[in-house]
């Protein structure tokens, strides 16, 4: 397969149609809600385009990042997103090893000088030089600094790399980072959670590689398309929620009813995602369909949230600050939404406070 | 992405209206994109997909529209179908993703729907191959001779 070859040309000789181009950039419109007529372009753009050099370091990390975007797609339509994409480099799943290994990343670097993109999943040790996670005796932080010099963009996925996720969770040992505090003069796109949406990945890639340029971004540097609303906005539980019918417990009478999880620690109303719509493993199912609320993994600092299980207002009152700006964040995309959840937060608190002083 | 509804979920809510009249919307903006395009020759795309339409919603819709004389199947990436509904210029384009999985569903309008059509580099391909086909054919009747 020549480099130079478009991806219309390569999928051509294989005996791909340009109507798979236009059914793939069918899905991915309708998945990252792009106008109705811009599936046609995004196909034209698609096979013109060359094979997307794709080096991805994986950091301090648990793979699952990896799982989710590999094992998702089974080989139909979404699996389409391994044939646009040449992944040079990813210790994991490359064959090579040793120094092999790391020959094949500089040379992809070198041979597409400005057009790669860098996936980061994991989080970046800092302190004391970064000497807490290496690959081939390199700190991450310098391998990463080195890898995006030369590199398109570099695309964060999960909220390790986007946010520093567990690794930088308290008492953060290592000095973990996110990856937009190394990498400050290259585009850095988020794709926060824990995994992320393999939907979200294909997504974003399909759209830089037919598009040559970012999707649309939201201040905390997550498409818009996946994270524009939060996981409540969207919420098959809502009504309930309206109603103000919740579950207490995970084994009363309101869990059964299939009530809204807020008072068991559902942190839907400040996270945003798309697993609500998107949902998991082929759209089976998703944490709150599953009868647990939303631990709000695609967020900064989850871990630290003040416990999965505690309302988000006690999490509120304790951590102000953080929710607070979730809250702003909330006012501007899904105004509804963040203020009926504030405004249930608001009785809530009432409602423990009164309680807890009635204790005393 | 699925299209399964939240109401086949024992979890789900049982009050959830079944109709909520989004069909109709969609159905008023089916008719005003034909119009224009009968008029005017401007096509275009109304994407289903991401649309909060319930089960019932979408089975409401696809039965006013119902179908018309042209149903086309597509196997590219996985299996399409398409069909004109009883309104001519109207198409329903629905592909599946793995399994039985509706990956992605939209009303088309225009005389027919893109991905039907031949693409001019796919045709092109075709006029290589078939043109090999024939100088091969060609060599074997006088190799046979």
């Amino acid at each position: 397969m020549q480099r130079s070859q478009t991806l219309g040309e390569i999928l051509d000789s294989r005996g791909v149609s340009r109507r798979a181009f236009l059914k793939y950039a069918s899905y991915v419109s309708a998945l990252m809600a792009l106008p109705a007529g811009s599936a046609a372009a995004m196909a034209e753009g698609l096979a013109a385009a060359r094979r997307q050099s794709v080096i991805w370091l994986s950091f301090q990390e648990c793979t699952g990042c990896t799982e989710s975007l590999t094992r998702s797609f089974s080989p139909t339509l979404e699996s389409l997103i391994f044939d646009f994409i040449s992944l040079d480099y990813h210790h994991t799943l490359q064959a090579a090893s040793g120094e092999a290994a790391e020959k094949a990343r500089e040379t992809a670097m070198a041979e597409n000088k400005g057009k790669y993109i860098v996936v980061v999943d994991g989080a970046v040790s800092t302190k004391d030089g970064g000497l807490y996670s290496t690959i081939a005796g390199v700190a991450n932080v310098d391998m990463l600094r080195a890898s995006v010099k030369d590199a398109l963009a570099v695309i964060a996925v999960g909220t390790c790399a986007a946010f520093g996720g567990i690794p930088k969770a308290r008492p953060n040992p290592t000095g973990a980072a996110p990856v937009d505090e190394i990498v400050t003069d290259k585009p850095v796109i988020n794709i926060p959670g824990c995994p992320p949406i393999p939907e979200a990945m294909a997504g974003v890639i399909s759209y830089l590689v037919s598009f040559g340029k970012l999707p649309e971004l939201d201040d905390l540097r997550r498409p818009k398309a996946f994270f524009g609303e939060t996981i409540h906005d969207r919420c098959y539980r809502r009504p309930f929620y309206e109603r103000g019918l919740f579950a207490d417990g995970f084994d009363d009478a309101g869990a059964r009813q299939g009530y809204c999880l807020y008072k068991v620690g559902c942190k839907g109303p400040v996270t945003y995602n798309s697993c609500a719509t998107l949902k998991w493993n082929g759209g089976v199912s998703f944490p709150i369909q599953s009868g647990h609320g939303c631990l709000g993994c695609s967020e900064p600092d989850f871990w630290d949230q003040g416990g999965f299980y505690r309302p988000l207002s006690t999490s509120l009152r304790d951590l102000g600050p953080a929710l607070a700006g979730a809250a702003v964040a909330g006012a501007a995309l899904g105004a509804g939404a963040a203020w009926a959840s504030r405004r249930h937060q608001a009785a809530y608190v009432k409602e423990q406070a009164a309680s807890e002083g009635g204790k005393k | 992405m699925t299209l399964a509804p939240a109401s086949s979920h024992p979890h789900a809510p049982r009050e959830a209206p079944a109709l909520t009249g989004m069909a109709d919307a969609v159905l008023a903006e089916v008719a005003a994109r034909l119009e224009d395009y009968a008029e005017t020759g401007r096509a275009a795309t109304i994407e289903l997909t991401a649309m909060p339409l319930t089960t019932e919603d979408r089975a409401e819709l696809e039965a006013w529209l119902g179908r018309g004389e042209v149903a086309v199947t597509i196997e590219s990436a996985g299996h399409s179908e398409i069909w004109e509904t009883r309104f001519s210029g109207v198409w329903f384009v629905r592909h599946f993703g793995e399994g039985d999985r509706i990956a992605t569903e939209s009303i088309e309008i225009a005389d027919a729907p893109l991905i039907v059509r031949s693409h001019p580099a796919d045709m092109r391909a075709a006029a290589r191959r078939l043109a090999a086909l024939c100088a091969d054919q060609s060599t074997r009747t006088r190799r046979d001779a």
